[in-house]
């Protein structure tokens, strides 16, 4: 008796454990990254949030509800949640700072993304030494971003760079690289870009070899030129490839360091004498790192800036995900528009047709029904046959 | 019973990452009676085996000899910003990432503000750690003595012969420094020299004005913040006087900006700039931009202004330290009078201890780079006319940098004037706060 009991029990236990793993094993499969991102990845985020509503320097560490001192005025000893973040919304170098970032990262991305869609299509084409081009493309990607940005800003020097040198040769003006805020940003640009459009051109090409061939051989039968081919078949079905790599250099462009940061070519000052080409993270950087100065909380307004740009990016990526869409629709969204409501219309009325057609057979069924009932009753008949050509009329 | 003991494995698997992620910064301490001592150093302190690019007194090794059971492990950060990025962070965590720290005597103005996060090294240090009164002082709050003195950095006149002759003038280093002024030279003498030069060349006479700033500053006492601890820097009119004396020497400028690759270019140039502060640290970022074999550069016992000092180090160990007490010996033997001969006669880190600059091994070593110069004589003079210990409040280092700014604004970027220059630094100051 107590044998069979507690068998009973362990196949009761057993069954609840195989079913409590047959439900939790998923999730116990993944959690390792969940539980690496939660550590990594949300804890920093929400403590920096916290850490940006309070007076936190880097070296002392807290030290109360954040304030915003005399550059806010009158207000300025109140503390307040929103403190840091009024303060870096006070800050001149701040909106330079955005612009700069803003700035920089069209200056890259924007002739970025053409580039590499471009080398992705010719890659595409049967060259011969398929691999080398390929490998060709990507090798810059190789290059530690450092190390560009070193090599560069030997390049793009004032006074010794090679195109200052060859510029002077020839007798036209040297360009001041350092000086002037757009020519400096065009200079980090092509840094970014040197790194990037080959990378980003692989993605692409890789998204397009996955086209199916028989789209491809519909358009060209039904006459569509090369260009037309790369217009309204192979963009929009790049889409969602698309989407990632403009959603991902977003991402990359506001968050430019590196680049600017050996451009700088120099130490302390960094973003040059009046901020030509200071960006957002070099900022943020510089504030909460190097301008630890005791006494100011330099790390909340630091960690505000950093969910500025936070919000920033999502903002852009979300209008880059619906310019994206519009892009890559295939054709002009207004005809589009225009399409789908004939669409809807010739669904309409096909939908109509249906509708009377299948009345009407109803209407045949039921008079030839009251035909035969009318033979058997004919009263009764009388009357069916009558609703039935009231309803018809 | 096997599904059970694989939910059991994948539990513990899931421990055990757990627990390496956990202790993934654990720091190696003593083990096996070994004790490793980490110390982060950036530029050359003299301290390691020497190479060709990095001369050094091999330190280590005679330390690690005399002391069986210690071993010195040296990090050289890429440059002394993100060394101090790297001790902020450690500092500010309490972790103890190293035992030992080089800090740049900029820093120490915060590290005075915390003197609870480093260990009293008073306790540890002999008469052979006799540095030079205010290289003591500056490290010392409330009788505490948180920074070991490295190497000071008196600041004599470095010109090119070599340009000086071209141009028609006598380039003997005597000549030079009676030219400049002579023992009584002031900045108006200096600059004075540079506009006969400009003049009769074209070429520039200074490297950028950044660098001299740094020279005029240090002789202030009090600059951008007041010892009882007000920011004095908008009101301060010696700041004023002086930016508008140095800006106004706009055209002997070479414009260039300090630490670039044009201004290393422009070391050994043909229409490169004639004079430049320095150091005698500077010397060695001197051969590595021209060449050890290139011999147009002289120096002249001479400085406009009395004295200056640029740089000059200090050895803190922090409190984290595990082994806070092997750390402060090893602080303390490294920065005693014998150490600190070694390092200049091997590198050129000029000693701060007295004893070391007065023997004989200092004070005659002679330079051949410098046309067989007699450095160690030079800079004993140099060290001994810098009487001034300047006030830098916790604040210095942030107004210094916009200052720095306000300047390459004028002369390097050449963008803005010098009044516009000075009226956006007064906004900056203000945004400090």
């Amino acid at each position: 008796m107590t044998v069979v009991q507690s068998r009973a029990a362990t196949d009761n236990w057993r069954t609840r454990l195989g079913r409590f793993e047959w439900k939790a094993s998923p999730y116990l499969y993944v959690a390792p990254f969940f539980l690496l991102f939660a550590v990594v990845g949300l804890f920093p985020l929400l403590y920096t949030m916290y850490i940006a509503t309070r007076q936190y320097n880097t070296l002392t560490g807290d030290s109360g509800v954040a304030i915003c001192g005399a550059t806010c005025g009158a207000g300025g000893a109140d503390a307040s949640i929103w403190a840091n973040f009024q303060w870096v919304l006070h800050q001149h170098s701040f909106w330079i700072a955005l612009r700069n970032s803003f700035s920089i990262f069209l200056l890259s991305t924007v002739p970025q993304m053409i580039l590499a869609l471009f080398l992705a299509w010719v890659l595409n084409a049967n060259l011969k030494a398929r691999t080398f081009w390929r490998m060709g493309v990507l090798l810059p990607y190789v290059v530690a971003p450092s190390a560009a940005g070193i090599i560069f800003s030997q390049i793009f020097s004032d006074k010794m760079g090679v195109i200052n040198v060859a510029l002077s040769a020839i007798g036209l003006q040297p360009i001041m690289w350092h000086a002037s805020a757009f020519w400096s940003h065009v200079a980090i640009a092509t840094i970014v870009n040197f790194r990037w459009t080959g990378y980003n051109s692989l993605i692409l090409l890789a998204a397009m070899q996955a086209i199916p061939d028989d789209v491809m051989e519909a358009a060209v039968v039904d006459g569509a030129g090369k260009w037309r081919t790369f217009w309204s078949v192979t963009l929009p079905m790049l889409r969602p490839t698309l989407i990632f790599v403009i959603i991902t250099s977003t991402i990359g462009g506001l968050q430019i360091f590196d680049e600017p940061q050996m451009f700088h070519n120099g130490t302390s000052g960094y973003g040059g004498p009046n901020g030509q080409y200071l960006t957002l993270s070099l900022y943020l950087w510089d504030m909460g790192f190097n301008k630890v100065t005791i006494g100011q909380p330099n790390l909340g307004r630091a960690a505000a800036v950093a969910w500025l740009l936070f919000l920033i990016i999502v903002a852009i990526a979300v209008l880059n995900f619906f310019l994206t869409q519009w892009l890559a629709a295939g054709s002009h969204a207004k005809t589009d528009r225009a399409r789908l409501a004939e669409y809807r219309d010739r669904q309409r009325r096909e939908y109509e047709s249906a509708k009377r057609a299948g009345l009407d057979a109803r209407q045949r069924a039921a008079r030839e029904r009251s035909r035969m009932d009318a033979a058997a009753a004919p009263q009764a008949g009388a009357q069916a046959g009558a609703r039935a050509e009231g309803r018809a009329s | 019973m096997n599904k059970f003991k694989s939910v059991l494995a994948s539990a513990a698997a899931l421990a055990l990452l757990l627990g390496t992620a956990a202790c993934g910064s654990g720091s190696t301490g003593s083990s096996g009676g070994t004790v490793t001592l980490k110390i982060q150093t950036f530029n050359n302190p003299g301290y390691g085996a020497p190479t060709s690019e990095r001369p050094g007194a091999d330190l280590w090794s005679k330390y690690e000899a005399a002391n069986p059971g210690v071993k010195v492990e040296e990090t050289a950060a890429a440059s002394s910003d993100d060394a101090r990025a790297a001790f902020n962070t450690a500092i500010s965590t309490g972790s103890n990432a190293y035992d030992v720290y080089v800090v740049e005597v900029d820093w120490m103005p915060s590290l005075m503000a915390m003197p609870d996060k480093f260990v009293d090294l008073s306790s540890y240090i002999s008469s052979d750690n006799d540095w030079v009164s205010w290289k003591t002082e500056n490290a010392t709050v409330n009788g505490k003595l948180i920074g070991a003195g490295t190497d000071i950095g008196p600041e004599a006149v470095c010109y090119r012969g070599d340009l000086l002759e071209k141009a028609g003038y006598d380039a003997d280093p005597e000549a030079v420094a009676k030219w400049l002024g002579g023992d009584s030279a002031t900045w108006d003498s200096f600059f004075a020299a540079g506009r006969e030069y400009t003049a009769k060349t074209g070429l520039p006479w200074y490297d950028s004005m950044a660098s001299n700033w740094q020279s005029m500053i240090n002789q202030v006492e009090e600059s951008f913040v007041s010892k009882d601890g007000e920011v004095i820097a908008t009101t301060n009119t010696k700041i004023k006087e002086m930016y508008d004396q140095l800006t106004s020497t706009k055209d002997l400028s070479a414009h260039l900006s300090q630490w670039s690759d044009d201004w290393n270019a422009a070391f050994k140039a043909d229409d490169g700039f004639a004079t430049i502060q320095c150091p005698p640290w500077l010397i060695n970022n001197m051969k590595g931009n021209t060449g050890e074999d290139f011999s147009g550069w002289r120096i002249a016992d001479v400085f406009p202004g009395g004295g200056g000092n640029w740089g000059g180090s200090y050895l803190v160990v922090p409190e984290s330290s595990p082994n806070k007490e092997a750390a402060a010996k090893l602080a303390a033997w490294l920065t005693a009078s014998a150490q600190q001969v070694a390092v200049f006669t091997t590198a050129n880190n000029y000693p701060s201890s007295v004893s070391a600059q007065s023997s004989s091994e200092v004070s005659g070593k002679t330079d051949s780079y410098l046309g067989g110069a007699k450095v160690g004589e030079i800079f004993a003079n140099r060290a001994q006319a810098y009487d001034i210990v300047p006030y830098k409040g916790s604040q210095y280092f942030d107004i210094e940098t916009k200052l720095t700014d306000a300047l390459n604004r004028v002369d390097v970027t050449q963008e803005q004037t010098a009044e516009q220059s000075w009226n956006q630094w007064l906004e900056d100051v203000k945004a400090l706060s």
